[in-house]
């Protein structure tokens, strides 16, 4: 007999995947062996979990197909299991272990669509904010405004790949048509931000991304402006900006 | 008639809901899926002006040796205040150890020292609720060699100690006995009839193991006959109370749902008659 302590722990490195044959020894077994009855629980972990990552990683999983996934998830939760209950916060990792996932090598896009996926997930959570809208900032002088620094909603996620991840991520779609996809179409900048209906993402021109990327990391609307401008001198600042305050990119004025 | 019994709300009848406000007993959601905001809570925000509520916990880990995680606690009694839930419940079960957390309702040893465990961490769930929550009876799948009690012995016992309700699941008896080799009329027997706050159905698979077969909790089809008897000999003894239609893998249409719930209402209408005639 073991102590609960030790008895919840060898139970908890069974699942993670020690195997812990000192537990048989602990569990009634009669025609239904003691293995098999702790391996109902096994299962039950592996599939419950692949099933919170799918329903987080959607896209990830229609590239991928239900078989290959469910082998992913299995190798991820092996090093990486929940530290907490919420299931929508899961997979923070998923990115980064793609990424270097030996079998998933031949689809050098997935790590970044799955960064793509989770951004989703962040931004569905992150809790209804108010937006700026251009009655806020026509009450600001024109003169005074490009002092001032302009923050991002929660769950706010700027992306920067060497993929077309709006296309991949379009053919992926349930409802989406025979197409084929240009790899070659190359990098893309993306905003992924909550929404009264749901998380979306726009693609944004480098400039633009710049622009959003420098008032994100805290420059004043001028500093960014001169960012921008820096890395493309046909910036075009009011229409830029007139097209975020649209979006809802904007939570608060400083 | 009168719809005393619940169901689940669950992601894809939530727009239908919203629209068609069905007569039924009360809305059941999952803590867990409700406590970072999202379109789905504020969707719950405007049906609780409509439904009655009840906050089903599935991962406040009652049966940690650790004890029960504060931050989760914290964010779970952040949603109750926010609901004002009818109701509040979780498992004599552990999910949680040394950090991790298993996303499986694993079974405990019933032991005086298991109960010292889960006595300990739902008194400490309750007080930071300020009210009483309900146990439910986990599915079994296996049982410990060393244990000295048996599940209703241990449950009563927890009543005793802590004032806390019991949520009886027709279908985890149902369960339990048969992988386990018990008599399901051996929880009825035992269990304290006034602790009784809840009842919950739902439909379980059958799978094999090794040659044998093992009943799998995965409320996953209909209510089975045998678990609507049991459910009948439950109601006939340990009073009417609130019932719950569990479906959450292969969700059927909301009209379905709806149905089953429609059936427990008239089984507990019969045993009523029943109950009055004996």
């Amino acid at each position: 007999m073991l102590a609960l302590r030790e008895l919840q722990a060898a139970f908890a490195d069974h699942l993670a995947g020690r195997d812990r044959v000192d537990l048989l020894a602990l569990v009634s077994g009669d025609s239904i062996p003691a293995a098999a009855r702790i391996a109902v629980h096994r299962h039950h972990l592996g599939q419950s979990l692949s099933a919170a990552l799918a329903a987080t990683f959607p896209t990830v999983r229609a590239l991928v197909g239900e078989d290959f996934f469910g082998r992913m998830a299995r190798d991820f939760l092996a090093g990486f299991l929940p530290t907490q209950p919420v299931l929508a916060e899961y997979g923070a990792d998923l990115a980064s272990f793609i990424a270097t996932y030996g079998p998933a090598a031949g689809l050098p896009y997935l790590a970044d669509i799955a960064r793509l996926d989770w951004a989703l997930n962040v931004a569905a959570y992150a809790g209804p904010v108010r937006r700026l809208t251009a009655a806020d900032l026509s009450a600001v002088s024109s003169e005074r405004l490009p002092a001032h620094h302009l923050a991002l909603p929660p769950g706010t996620c700027l992306i920067d790949s060497p993929f077309p991840l709006p296309d991949i991520w379009r053919a992926s779609q349930p409802d989406a048509g025979e197409g084929v996809v240009d790899l070659a179409a190359g990098r893309c900048r993306l905003v992924v931000l909550p929404g009264s209906a749901g998380a979306f993402f726009v693609s944004l021109s480098n400039p633009e991304a710049d622009f959003v990327a420098a008032l994100a990391a805290g420059s004043s609307l001028e500093e960014a402006a001169g960012v921008a401008f820096a890395a493309d001198a046909t910036f075009d600042l009011s229409k830029t900006f007139a097209r975020l305050i649209r979006l809802g990119t904007f939570a608060a004025l400083r | 008639m009168e719809r005393a019994t619940g169901i689940g709300l669950r992601a894809p009848h939530l727009a239908q809901l919203e629209r068609e406000r069905p007569a039924v007993g009360f809305l059941e959601i999952h803590a867990e899926n409700y406590l970072a905001p999202s379109t789905a809570l504020q969707a719950v925000e405007r049906l609780r002006l409509d439904y009655d509520f009840s906050v089903h916990a599935v991962g406040l880990s009652l049966g940690s040796v650790d004890g029960v995680d504060e931050g989760h606690l914290e964010r779970v009694a952040g949603l109750v205040k926010r609901l004002e839930p009818r109701w509040i419940s979780d498992h004599l079960a552990w999910s949680i150890s040394g950090g991790r957390y298993f996303n499986e309702l694993l079974p405990l040893p019933y032991t005086e020292e298991a109960l010292d465990v889960v006595a300990r961490n739902v008194q400490r769930v309750q007080e930071a609720l300020g009210r009483p929550i309900s146990i439910e009876n986990p599915a079994c799948y296996l049982a410990f060699r060393h244990s000295t009690l048996s599940e209703p012995a241990f449950l009563g016992e927890l009543v005793r100690r802590t004032g806390c309700g019991l949520l009886l699941d027709a279908n985890n008896v149902f369960v339990s006995a048969h992988n386990l080799r018990l008599d399901p009329q051996a929880w009825r027997v035992a269990l304290p009839a006034a602790a009784v706050t809840q009842y919950h159905l739902a439909g379980h698979a059958v799978n094999d193991a090794d040659g044998e077969p093992i009943l799998i909790d995965d409320h996953g089809s209909a209510v089975r006959e045998a678990v609507w008897a049991l459910y009948a000999d439950f109601v006939r003894s340990l009073g009417e109370h609130p019932t719950l239609i569990e479906w959450d893998t292969d969700i059927p249409s909301l009209e379905v749902l709806l149905e089953q719930a429609a059936t427990a209402d008239r089984l507990t209408a019969g045993a009523r008659s029943h109950a009055c005639v004996a």
